[in-house]
């Protein structure tokens, strides 16, 4: 391919192969790269999120660098991570008790009763994820629900960024599975090994493998 | 080149059989891996010159890394941030967040430091699942022997039968940290798993969640990770070079901050080196599936220092890798896929191996009908077909709904799998070697564990699906308890801080390259393996 497009990234004009992703072209510049890269292309790390405005839009969109295939006259911003400082800590084992899952999701994330219903975090995830419907079913306490529509998030954290009231809606949702996992998840033929194994039963032995490479 | 078929003609031949034959082998499988494995180039080997692995085999470009000068001196520690911390964990994939996690659990401050972003690594990209054998059929003693035939009876038999036995106690913690795994049946007492068949093994032992179990491992660790307390996190911090006692033991890491520039030196009673492996170095020309950040640093400061590595002449190209369109080449399509009964045919239509044999004998056999002119090209790339049609039909759920991974990487290549095969070509994909290590992750360097990838013995020479996502956690969980069971020992020795080591290891190194006449030029870790350099040294006109 001869011809070359130009496309911005972070105030930066570069020229790109058409074809090539956002993230391919920002390889290819003058910069050594190191943040917003991950998983070059699968798409699940969600590392490289941007911000997105086409030649001649004045919408900006929210998208993912390893995924997005350049357009002459593109202008791309990367958008760093940080661990903002609202953050409510809980610990695995605190989710334990199903009966106790409604006031402890209220202590740990009391800003999902504040939703304004500004549809940000929907525009925000490449996931295409109807957050917001997530936290409204998790703030009436529907929470099976709610957990099984953040079951494709990949943790970009784009709808975070976006929710002016601070819910971090991403983060409700991985609470929410993991709650469920937590609690539900007891399956009998793990229980049944491990049973076996405490009582000291099913050790290897590892010198089968000799006796069979010599005959 | 070789001369290959054109897409057209082998998408008219695919279409002549409605069930395309096995075609019989005339290659046992090891003569295969001796002709078309890429571990076997005439060029994929060399002796290292110096350090504690002189004489043993090693790829080139590995060694060329192994054996090169640090990007640190002296200087550079002088006017550095000072810290220090019981356990520091280097590298934030799943080996790093198991050990933190349990060296923090063990009571240890933890201090955990990854080059780019917590949670960034291949961890996060493995699709297909992990192995433990839970079946009333199966025992912790067959996926033992499994391991080891597919590893060519080359692993560390007390490693393997760890890897084995600690796998129920594995899941059990996945689930207690919040992780998801497919179920046969969701309403039965507790949830049925479900077993998914891998490459080499006696009988299904794979559990997964969709195809993305890594993903979702990952989420889980690092959310838990990020919440902990015990664990201070330092994202954005590549270790440049380990820190030495002069006993030669291991006195923790020299970072480099890239938010502020800047040199951290971290005192540690323990360091865990959980750094991965080296698929961005493309090996043999070869495309990766790895992850950004795969480039051998943490081995080549393990090596540096003195510990010991074993089989780094044995890589695993995964069989299937994206081959066309170009912008995605490389991108990994799960074994998941064969798994499920996807098929692999040749230009000519025709089967040519077991598609569920181990992958470095499916690799082999692509490798061979490339050679051959049996491949096929399409726009300049060659490869085979994953033929996708049994997995697609009226009686069965949609590909979206047993695979979405796939069907989202079909997305991305433009093809419509119900209708047209993808175009596939083996990716470097795991490094099966590594750093020698004990039965509790310790290298032969005292003061310095190894956890993940960036070991070695554990798979032999070959690894297994499932085996690395299971790996990471055995063998993440015993050195983050080793090393907080011997932070504590050291502490109640001695109440004061552990001791600032220096870099006097890098002076000895230097002097073996001199000796050896290596070229002192030469600088590692890559660290980031972009087109671009990172330079740690601003000029001094650009000093404030």
């Amino acid at each position: 391919m001869s011809e070359t497009i130009c496309i911005s990234i972070d105030g930066k004009v570069m020229a790109a192969q058409p074809g090539d992703s956002i993230l391919q072209t920002r390889l290819h510049g003058p910069d050594a790269v190191t943040a917003n890269i991950g998983c070059m292309g699968q798409g699940v790390c969600g590392s490289c999120r941007c911000l997105v405005r086409k030649a001649g839009e004045r919408e900006t969109v929210s998208r993912l660098a390893c995924e997005t295939v350049v357009e002459d006259g593109m202008q791309v911003s990367f958008i760093d991570y940080y661990l903002p400082d609202h953050v409510h800590r809980y610990r695995p084992h605190d989710l334990r008790d199903g009966w106790q899952a409604l006031p402890q999701l209220q202590q740990t994330f009391p800003e999902t009763a504040h939703c304004r219903h500004c549809g940000g975090c929907d525009r925000a995830c490449p996931r295409g994820i109807p957050v917001q419907q997530g936290i409204a079913l998790a703030s009436r306490g529907e929470l099976q629900a709610a957990a099984a529509l953040f079951d494709p998030c990949i943790m970009c954290n784009l709808c975070t960024l976006a929710c002016p009231e601070n819910i971090r809606p991403n983060h409700v949702g991985l609470y929410l599975r993991r709650a469920q996992a937590i609690q539900n998840l007891r399956p009998g033929d793990l229980l049944r090994r491990l049973e076996q194994q405490a009582r000291g039963q099913l050790a290897i032995d590892t010198t089968a493998h000799l006796a069979r490479s010599e005959s | 080149m070789s001369t290959a078929i054109s897409y057209q003609q082998a998408c008219l031949n695919r279409a002549s059989h409605a069930t395309p034959p096995l075609r019989a082998d005339d290659l046992s499988r090891a003569a295969l891996l001796a002709q078309y494995h890429p571990d076997h180039a005439a060029d994929a080997s060399t002796l290292l010159q110096i350090g504690s692995s002189r004489g043993q085999p090693c790829h080139p470009l590995l060694a060329g890394l192994l054996q090169s000068n640090a990007l640190i001196d002296g200087f550079d520690l002088a006017g550095a941030e000072q810290r220090s911390t019981d356990v520091l964990v280097l590298g934030g994939g799943g080996a790093g967040a198991a050990a933190a996690l349990t060296a923090a659990r063990g009571g240890a401050d933890v201090m955990l430091a990854s080059k780019l972003r917590l949670g960034d690594s291949n961890t996060v990209m493995a699709e297909g699942g992990i192995q433990a054998a839970l079946a009333a059929s199966d025992s912790p003693q067959q996926h033992f022997d499994d391991a080891m035939r597919g590893g060519h009876n080359c692993a560390d038999p007390q490693l393997l039968a760890q890897l084995a036995s600690d796998a129920p106690g594995v899941i059990r913690w996945l689930i207690e940290l919040g992780m998801h795994f497919d179920l046969v049946d969701a309403s039965s007492d507790g949830g049925k798993l479900r077993y998914k068949q891998a490459g080499g093994c006696s009988q299904p032992r794979i559990l997964s969640y969709r195809d993305y179990t890594g993903l979702e491992m990952m989420c889980v660790l690092r959310e838990t990770v990020e919440l902990e307390p015990g664990i201070q996190l330092l994202n954005r911090c590549p270790v440049v070079e380990l820190l030495s006692h002069e006993d030669g033991s291991c006195a923790g890491a020299v970072l480099y901050d890239l938010e502020y520039q800047r040199f951290i030196v971290v005192s540690a009673r323990q360091t865990i080196l959980a750094t991965g492996g080296c698929g961005r170095l493309h090996l043999q020309g070869f495309p990766t599936s790895n992850h950004y950040g795969a480039t051998a640093d943490g081995l080549v400061l393990a090596y540096r220092l003195g510990a010991q590595l074993r089989d780094m002449d044995a890589f695993q190209y995964h069989p299937t890798g994206v081959a066309w369109p170009q912008r995605l080449r490389g991108g990994l399509i799960s074994e998941a896929a064969r798994s499920a009964g996807a098929m692999l045919l040749n230009g000519l239509g025709e089967r040519f191996v077991d598609e569920l044999a181990p992958r470095d004998v499916v690799t082999a056999a692509i490798l061979r009908e490339c050679a051959a002119g049996r491949g096929i090209v399409r726009d300049g790339q060659q490869g085979v077909f994953l033929d996708l049609r049994r997995l697609c039909g009226p009686d069965l759920p949609a590909l979206a709904s047993q695979l979405p991974a796939l069907q989202h990487l079909a997305d991305k290549c433009g093809i419509d799998p119900t209708r047209e095969p993808m175009l596939v070509y083996p990716t470097l994909h795991y490094q099966n070697g590594g750093v020698v290590i004990d039965s509790q992750g310790q290298s032969s360097v005292p003061g310095l564990l190894c956890a993940g990838e960036i070991t070695g013995g554990i798979h032999g020479r070959n690894r297994l699906m499932g085996n690395a996502l299971l790996d990471i956690l055995a063998f993440g969980r015993r050195a983050g308890r080793q090393a907080a069971r011997q932070a504590q020992a050291a502490r109640n020795k001695s109440s004061l801080p552990p001791l600032r080591g220096g870099i006097e290891h890098v002076y000895r190194w230097q002097r073996q390259l001199a000796l050896a006449g290596l070229d002192a030029s030469q600088q590692a870790p890559l660290l980031y393996p972009g087109q671009a350099r990172l330079t740690l040294h601003r000029p001094a006109s650009a000093r404030a």
